[in-house]
């Protein structure tokens, strides 16, 4: 029986090690992968706003798109996710709450294509029609749908924090005369704010990374919109770049260089977010 | 548990090889979402002839046919990934000059026209055609209202595709003598025909590039106009040959075909073949 379990944890720990080696590697794959772009364009590959293949290559636009994209997406998710959450924890008995938790988690499964397509077939009309736009494929398009995408994500998350707090806490300020909406905001919110940073971060983790849902809305123009706040205009992130192009540059050197170059800043953004994300998750659980 | 764990390892272990095993003939078709569905209603025939028993009966042909785009068809068919690539453009200069040693060879099967399209709303209202100068100019963001063009006063939602497809490089070749010439103008980028084709169908504005093949009651073809004269494209005027934005929808091998792989090709060029050409939208070669 000790040799038995002896012999599961060797097998565990050589998963773990060919787990750590799949991340480790992939970085320094995308890291050797996309050296002869840098040689060619050496840092202006990131200042560049043209990115025509077989000539030059700049990736300015895509990295200006995934951020306001995302920044955008958080912005309108934000208000929303803290509003709900705080009613589905503070103000829901117990059984209506695991529903609400049910329905919640279930929709933060659903695959990004779906989303797409309602994107597509719905939303991109809709913002069209109400801003009274040329075309529906924009910025803001985008973003609506993502925020849409990592609602029950940040939701379910920021709403286990504010439900970790110790209910001792909620007992007092109650006791004090404090009123349930003044104990769920000047309470319990504090309280779980570095857990519903972290939802957040996740979030955009998540946002950042999604492909096909943000292809199929965003107009696919490498272009920073003019002027740069006109959230109204196409433009391109970094997935959809790669989404778009990633079949045909197998084979060509540069292109496919320039392309693993934006994998490996997608990668750096995504990977810093998360892991920024997980600390604030961590000091919580601490304290 | 533990061994539950070692069996499970074991069986990862040999699921490749398993896979692997079946050496039943196979040909393998990647390339231009264009010709795809040429390729794919041939093989659905291929494989139903009595004619073709003989692959049939000791083994079953199986015919695999793959998407990807034209540039990918002829890179993999180069480094011998598969069998027939299909490409919906040349094979451009320094794509032979890449893959000289792999000496492709091009089947043509069929002939495509590549239309200028627009949203039925603007052709109800009046445009029905465009010289090859206002069409430029519409790409280059010089003329950006219908009205310039003869029709209602309305921003023109200028529909552009990815770069690296066929279509774009036959479109931009006759419009701007330039395969993969610069549009500022444009609004919107779509990669395949089928995303084209919804966009510009969405959109009361839109203009832009598809093939033949899509065109329906919303999305209308106009006509290339020249000196007061105007072509439509049609299956009579590209037959002819006086529509002047048409490519030639080809597979391609690595060297002569031989075996299944020549069988299938000879296939496509029999009347049998051509009639599946016609039915998938597209104009026989022959």
């Amino acid at each position: 029986m000790k040799n038995e379990s002896h012999g599961m944890r060797w097998i565990f720990a050589g998963l773990n090690l060919i787990f750590l080696c799949c991340a480790g590697g992939l970085f320094f794959l995308l890291i050797f992968e996309s050296y002869p772009i840098f040689k060619l364009h050496g840092f202006d590959f990131w200042l560049g706003q043209d990115w025509w293949v077989g000539e030059t290559y700049g990736a300015l636009p895509m990295l200006y798109g995934s951020t306001l994209v995302t920044a955008l997406a958080c912005f309108l998710v934000l208000p929303l996710a803290l509003a709900v959450a705080i009613f589905t924890s503070e103000f829901l008995t117990s059984t209506r709450r695991r529903y609400m938790k049910a329905v919640l988690e279930l929709l933060a499964g659903v695959p990004g294509i779906v989303y797409g397509l309602l994107g597509v077939s719905f939303l991109s009309l809709w913002i069209k029609d109400v801003f009274g736009l040329l075309d529906g494929n924009t910025l803001a398009t985008a973003s609506c749908l993502l925020a849409i995408m990592i609602l029950p994500t940040v939701l379910t998350l920021s709403e286990d924090a504010m439900r970790a707090v110790p209910a001792e806490y909620r007992d007092n300020a109650l006791a004090l005369g404090l009123s349930k909406w003044q104990t769920a905001t000047a309470v319990v919110v504090p309280q779980a704010l570095p857990g519903i940073m972290g939802a957040v971060l996740l979030g955009i983790g998540r946002a950042m990374g999604e492909t096909i849902a943000v292809m199929l809305v965003v107009g696919s123009l490498d272009r920073i919109p003019d002027p740069w706040f006109n959230i109204f205009a196409s433009a391109q992130t970094i997935p959809s770049k790669l989404g778009r192009e990633a079949a045909e540059a197998i084979g060509e050197e540069t292109h496919w260089s320039a392309l693993m170059a934006l994998g490996l800043a997608l990668f750096t953004m995504v990977l810093l977010i998360n892991f920024i994300g997980n600390r604030f998750l961590k000091r919580r659980n601490f304290s | 548990m533990f061994r539950v764990l070692l069996f499970f390892l074991v069986a990862i272990g040999v699921i490749p090889f398993s896979v692997n095993a079946d050496h039943s003939p196979k040909i393998e078709i990647v390339g231009s979402t264009t010709v795809l569905p040429i390729a794919s209603r041939a093989a659905e025939r291929f494989g139903k002839l009595e004619r073709f028993e003989r692959f049939k009966s000791s083994h079953r042909l199986r015919i695999l046919v793959n998407a990807g785009g034209s540039g990918v068809g002829i890179h993999s068919v180069a480094k011998g990934r598969s069998d027939i690539g299909m490409v919906s453009r040349e094979i451009s200069t320094s794509e032979r000059k890449r893959f000289e040693g792999s000496h492709l060879k091009v089947h043509t099967v069929g002939v495509d026209a590549v239309a200028c399209v627009i949203s039925s709303e603007i052709y109800d209202a009046g445009v029905h055609d465009l010289t090859r100068h206002e069409i430029r100019d519409i790409y280059l963001g010089k003329i950006r209202n219908w009205e310039e063009v003869g029709g209602p006063d309305r921003n023109i939602v200028v529909v552009d595709k990815e770069r690296h497809r066929g279509t774009r490089h036959v479109f931009m070749n006759f419009i701007f003598g330039n395969p993969t010439a610069k549009t500022p103008g444009t609004i919107l980028v779509t990669g395949s025909n089928n995303e084209e084709q919804t966009k510009i169908a969405q959109s009361d504005s839109a203009i832009g590039m598809l093939s033949y093949a899509w065109i329906n009651d919303e999305v209308r073809a106009i006509g290339i106009r020249e000196n007061k004269s105007i072509v439509n494209p049609t299956r009579e005027t590209i037959r002819k040959g006086d529509y002047p934005i048409v490519r030639n929808l080809s597979f391609i091998t690595a060297g002569e075909p031989s075996g299944e792989v020549k069988v299938f090709l000879e296939y496509l060029k029999s009347p049998e073949g051509q009639k599946v050409v016609e039915e998938s939208g597209y104009i026989p070669f022959t």
